[in-house]
């Protein structure tokens, strides 16, 4: 019966990290509130000025004021580190430190508001309303001599869409294993590759599909396949993540009554593992075709090929009875593969 | 047959599940480990096919100290020792006859066994241990939609499978209601009594430890405490087992 013993965090640690967590909420209230309430909306400059200066300072005083505040109620660091203590009935909502909190949000609020330029006179403008009419209408009258173009292109996404999976799904199975933690953990050097791969992996999921794409437009030139090997890349870091979770997540009562016949490891692989995860492989491997067929068409619009490309074009050209045609292809594209990958998980279940 | 000698475990987190425990196990005997929860059970059985890694001590089976193996020497001692388990741990999805044959695995190549490939005698050996523990007719069936006492003994077979000299048993009953529990017990005193099999079988309730054992040790916090005839535990050895509190629960 395997029993953990549980370590107790650190109390210096939790300290140190409520103080540095302070300083920053206090440097961040400090700055916003003088950058946005007192610069834009106080005193309404057009064009406020940037310097490191004021970051930096910010964060001086920021440090200030943590070091005046941190043992005083009002240390959201050491409320949130639970390092205060306080009437377990009262919660910890109505505490002085979660007004900090509160302040933080409503600044945050302000500042999206202002950076993000929203503007009720823009949105209901004459001129902008005449647009918007003109472009729907358009929009909503296609030009059905476009079908056929469009229906090609769309028919190059699907396939490029699905052939993107079929070369990500063998890769992904073999590194799904290496980067599954339950089965790397029994040595250092499979530890180390697990690191290793698992920080290659977040790294380029964490670049775009639509970035890769435009690599692979310089690389092998603009068309399908460079699409199809941005998609690729893409959904070999998903489903390999995808994967490993499930490896991660499975009974390890097999595994060790097969460890436990004296079968070779790889063979321990292939009967405790593999069964336990075949279903919800096919079920991430389906769902991942479907969410392909869909940014294939974004990357089309930077040279990825398909559909994506052709209204790009039209786009281009202002001519919006065509793009509304290709605008109803994908959406009933995307409707049909919603579908029928919902059918078919639910079919696996 | 089976020699521990001093063994220890501490797990990586410090926790010391074993502590100098030392016990024989001659051939062909009905060994009981009984004792509470978290009382070392698991982790003693899991020592001798080293599932888990001893950290001091020898395992002597058959006078080869498994405690030191490794790799492909390590994996020829487990084909020798059966093991069942609490929660059966049978390969989902897959059938009877599937299951059993996992048991064979060791003696099976790596790509035959992938692609499914078994010799008739392993086959018609499988068919043999199916028939032993009941299934007969149940080969097809998947394994994972029979109940639990059938699931349990498909697990029995499986282990038969590896033709093991000793069947070890962590808890096999604990999720099983009564009457399953003791049909699973019958085939163990079954396989013990009629295969020769050595059988150490960790055990809750000390009315089928009275039915069924030979012998039996207790462990308590890691280490052993009693070793003796069943019928020799008395009240007192009971209390000093599972603590003053404990009342006894019987199963018929």
């Amino acid at each position: 019966m395997k029993q953990r013993v549980q370590k107790k965090p650190n109390k210096y640690i939790q300290g140190c990290k409520a103080f540095v967590l302070d300083t920053l909420t206090w440097a961040y209230i400090l700055l916003v509130g003088y950058k946005i309430v007192y610069e834009k909306m106080i005193i309404d400059e057009r064009y406020p000025e940037f310097s490191w200066e004021q970051p930096l300072l910010a964060l001086y005083i920021g440090l200030a004021v943590a070091a005046i505040l941190f043992f005083t109620k009002l240390s959201l660091g050491r409320g949130l580190f639970g390092l205060i203590k306080f009437d377990e009935n009262e919660g910890p909502a109505s505490q002085p430190f979660a007004w900090v909190g509160y302040l933080l949000i409503v600044l945050t609020f302000i500042t999206g508001f202002y950076v993000s330029q929203i503007s009720m006179k823009e949105f209901l403008s004459e001129s902008g309303l005449e647009g918007a009419r003109r472009i729907f209408k358009a929009l909503f009258s296609p030009n059905w001599a476009v079908f056929e173009e469009g229906l090609f292109a769309a028919i190059e996404t699907i396939y490029m869409a699905f052939i993107a999976t079929a070369v990500a799904i063998p890769i992904a199975f073999v590194l799904g294993f290496f980067a599954a933690r339950n089965l790397m953990n029994t040595n250092r050097l499979a530890f180390f590759c697990y690191n290793t791969l698992r920080a290659f992996l977040n790294i380029s999921r964490s670049i775009e599909p639509l970035v890769w794409a435009i690599i692979f437009s310089v690389w092998v030139g603009i068309g399908p396949f460079s699409g199809m090997l941005a998609l690729c890349i893409h959904s070999i870091a998903s489903l390999t993540k995808q994967y490993s979770e499930q490896i991660e997540s499975i009974d390890d009562g097999p595994i060790e009554a097969i460890t436990a016949t004296g079968a070779h490891p790889i063979q321990v692989v292939w009967f405790g593992v593999v069964p336990q995860i075949v279903l919800p492989y096919l079920s991430y491997t389906i769902y991942r075709w479907d969410i392909n067929v869909r940014m294939a068409t974004v990357i089309g619009l930077v040279g990825g090929g398909g559909i994506g490309n052709l209204l790009m074009q039209y786009q281009g050209q202002a001519r919006w009875n065509e793009v509304g045609m290709l605008v109803i292809l994908i959406a009933a594209i995307v409707w049909t593969m919603d579908w029928a990958s919902s059918k078919l998980r639910e079919a696996l279940k | 047959m089976l020699e521990i000698k001093g063994l220890e475990k501490v797990y990586p987190n410090g926790y010391h599940a074993l502590k100098n425990v030392s016990f024989c196990v001659p051939k062909g005997e009905f060994l009981v480990v009984i004792g509470l929860s978290g009382s070392g059970k698991s982790t003693m059985l899991r020592c001798i096919n080293r599932l888990h890694d001893p950290t001091g001590g020898e395992v002597l089976f058959c006078g080869v100290d498994t405690s030191k193996l490794k790799g492909s020497a390590l994996r020829k001692i487990r084909s020798e020792i059966g093991m069942i388990f609490q929660h059966f741990n049978l390969i989902p999805r897959k059938t009877v006859m599937e299951n059993v044959l996992s048991g064979n695995l060791s003696r099976t190549g790596i790509l035959a066994s992938i692609l499914g490939i078994h010799s008739p005698e392993a086959r018609a050996l499988a068919q043999k241990y199916i028939e032993i523990v009941g299934l007969k007719g149940k080969e097809r069936n998947r394994a994972d939609n029979l109940s639990g006492g059938q699931q349990q003994r498909v697990a029995i077979a499986r282990a038969l499978m590896q033709n093991p000299k000793i069947l070890l048993a962590d808890e096999p009953v604990a999720s099983l209601d009564p009457a399953t529990s003791h049909s699973v017990m019958q085939y163990l005193k079954k396989v013990n009594e009629e295969l020769g099999v050595t059988v150490i079988c960790n055990l809750h309730f000390l009315s089928l430890v009275r039915q069924y054992a030979h012998r039996v040790v207790a462990l308590k916090g890691g280490k052993l405490i009693y070793d003796g005839k069943p019928l020799e535990i008395n009240e007192e050895w009971f209390k000093t087992i599972y603590g003053e509190d404990a009342v006894e629960v019987t199963i018929n």
